[in-house]
């Protein structure tokens, strides 16, 4: 049998650079990676040292995606070390603020990058030609849910009100009558998005796994609660490096992490696949809609999972706006520290899945800190992943078998890094 | 008759963490203390991705501040349309994610999506040093009233 290999030099449309290296020789699968190749950021020893108060904000840089939720889950973690308890009204607008965050990342994901693929098409761009009111549903859309970030903690990325034991800033009634309105008003669009997705066919692969989530009683969890899986087990937040037991690999400045198989997957889908019956009504029929139900073990359908949550984020989001509204929000002193040493982990679910923070501290400063991000959870179901669908798409064209490669990546919504951005002009 | 500044946004880009990336910031915070023409408005933009094709919707003219590497000494400050140009977002052409789109990637979005705004000038600022750092470089900061000035001309005077 001939030589196969495809090799993904700085894969698109994913956030930061990794590479995909498949080799196949005589039939035997050989070589078969998702390389990471993007430099390790050192935000741990970045925060060594710093007050207790300035960590939300220096970590929340990690991610600009991912900001609100690298800023909540610190605030968890350092809460716990800390004794500090913050109150009904912070536990709401940080949930508030989560959904905001959830939706802007899955929208895009779903829209710009996973629907061109399952049009056939090479990008975004022949998309907004062929059918701009689908590109233009989808930039409303992610507006409204930056719109929910700006309003709940002051802008849309880097949340500047949110502090330890509570808010610098709250939303004035006015602020969240509006917000209200304006989430009402999207339910046109997310019937249309729902509409889009049951008509588009996501490839057909099924490999079993476990997937782990957080779970709580009474909602569908994206802050706190406690670490179960589709294998069954729970585990205290506290015991997360029970779960994620990370390792090293030679290809991957990311350490991969494995629970009660060789790997594990984190994101909307493992959240379906675990607390399906905690959906909101209206996604819970959103799922019927698309034909899902828990447990899927297409890694393809993660992005049908996050079509489900952005109904749930976008419901809830109006539930918690009303609640808010109910409660009457009033100005708060943020929570005080019950004690200055000490250690806490903090968990939340972030669009790509569960992320894990944990602090060190002595008389208020950080002494140890550890960060364990989703995507780095979810790299060797990747390739466990690649291991079985290459064998099963080996006599397809090479592009074929490039593009199916390139989509299972795409499909987990990795993050890989972060960067900025300068205008590069030429004259013409 | 609708004077030729009415509808006009002034749209600075950039991150203010990102030294001399800080420019458009900083000529923004400097035409607060000018008299401008009625119907101008004024935004720091930062770096807002996709969303730049919403926050231009609607305006009859968008002036968009920011640093641009335009291989000229540092501090030149230059207005020029998108037609003039090519633009490319650094690390684009590799990265080809979405997630951090630039100017670049918005306005061929916009323009796909037939909602550019009818006259965009773009006034770039060619910047010494885009490292981590708060507060804009020596020739930057002397270049600041040229871009300023820049900005006023184009409030001022109708390019059509």
């Amino acid at each position: 049998m001939a030589r196969v290999k495809v090799d993904v030099h700085h894969l698109t449309r994913v956030e930061g650079h990794g590479n995909i290296v498949v080799d196949v020789r005589n039939g035997i699968l050989e070589q078969c990676e998702l390389q990471i190749v993007e430099t390790p950021r050192f935000f741990e020893p970045m925060v060594l040292n710093r007050h207790y108060d300035e960590v939300s904000h220096i970590v929340s840089r990690i991610c600009g995606i991912c900001a609100v939720g690298h800023s909540t889950v610190s605030l968890r973690a350092i809460e716990n070390a800390l004794d500090i308890q913050p109150s009904l009204q912070t536990v709401l607008l940080r949930k508030l603020n989560m959904h905001g965050e959830i939706l802007d990342s899955h929208i895009l994901h779903a829209y710009m990058l996973v629907a061109p693929d399952l049009l056939g098409l090479p990008s975004v761009m022949p998309l907004a030609k062929s059918t701009p009111e689908v590109v233009l549903r989808a930039l409303r859309m992610k507006k409204m849910a930056g719109e929910i970030c700006r309003v709940v903690a002051g802008r849309h990325t880097h949340p500047i009100a949110m502090t330890t034991g509570g808010f610098t800033h709250y939303p004035s009634r006015q602020d969240l009558l509006k917000l209200r309105e304006q989430l009402i008003g999207i339910r046109p669009d997310l019937e249309a998005t729902l509409e889009l997705f049951s008509t588009l066919e996501f490839p057909h692969f099924i490999r079993e796994t476990e997937y782990i989530a957080l779970r709580k009683e009474e909602e569908y969890c994206f802050i706190d609660g406690e670490v179960a899986s589709t294998d069954g087990g729970t585990w205290p937040i506290d015991a997360y490096r029970s779960i994620t037991n990370e390792y090293i690999v030679s290809h991957s400045s990311a350490k991969h992490t494995r629970n009660q198989r060789e790997s594990y997957m984190v994101g909307a889908l493992a959240r379906f696949n675990v607390n399906f019956d905690k959906l909101h009504p209206k996604a819970r029929a959103a799922a019927d809609a698309l034909g899902l139900s828990p447990v899927i073990y297409n890694p393809y359908l993660n992005t049908a999972a996050q079509v489900v949550e952005i109904v749930h984020c976008f419901e809830d989001a109006i539930d918690l706006t009303e609640q808010l509204l109910d409660m009457g929000v009033k100005w708060e002193e943020p929570a005080k520290p019950g004690r200055l040493s000490g250690k806490g982990a903090g968990a939340c679910e972030v669009p790509r899945g569960v992320l894990f923070h944990e602090y060190t501290f002595e008389d208020g400063r950080v002494v140890g800190a550890n960060c364990i991000i989703p995507t780095g959870q979810n790299l060797a179901n990747v390739e466990a992943d690649m291991r079985a669908l290459v064998p099963q798409i080996l006599e397809k064209p090479h592009e074929e078998i490039t593009l199916a490669l390139e989509m299972l990546v795409r499909a987990y919504d990795p993050c890989i890094s972060c960067s900025t951005h300068i205008l590069d002009v030429k004259f013409i | 008759m609708t004077a030729p500044h009415a509808n006009t946004l002034v749209l600075a880009l950039g991150n203010t963490l990102r030294g001399d990336d800080g420019v458009g910031a900083a000529v923004i915070a400097a035409l607060r203390d000018q008299q401008l023409p009625a119907g101008v408005t004024l935004q720091e933009g930062g770096t807002p991705g996709l969303e730049l094709v919403l926050m231009m919707q609607g305006y009859r003219r968008v002036i968009v501040v920011d640093a641009a590497d335009m291989d000229q000494p540092p501090g030149t400050c230059l207005t020029f349309t998108p037609e003039q140009v090519r633009l490319q977002s650094r690390d684009m052409h590799l990265r080809g994610t979405l997630h951090y789109a630039g100017l670049a990637e918005a306005l061929s979005l916009g323009d796909v999506l037939g909602l550019l705004p009818p006259e965009i000038i773009i006034i770039g600022v060619q910047p010494l040093s885009l490292e981590w750092q708060i507060g804009l470089s020596e020739p930057i900061t002397a270049a600041l009233p040229d871009a300023v000035a820049a900005v006023m001309d184009a409030l001022l005077y109708d390019e059509a």
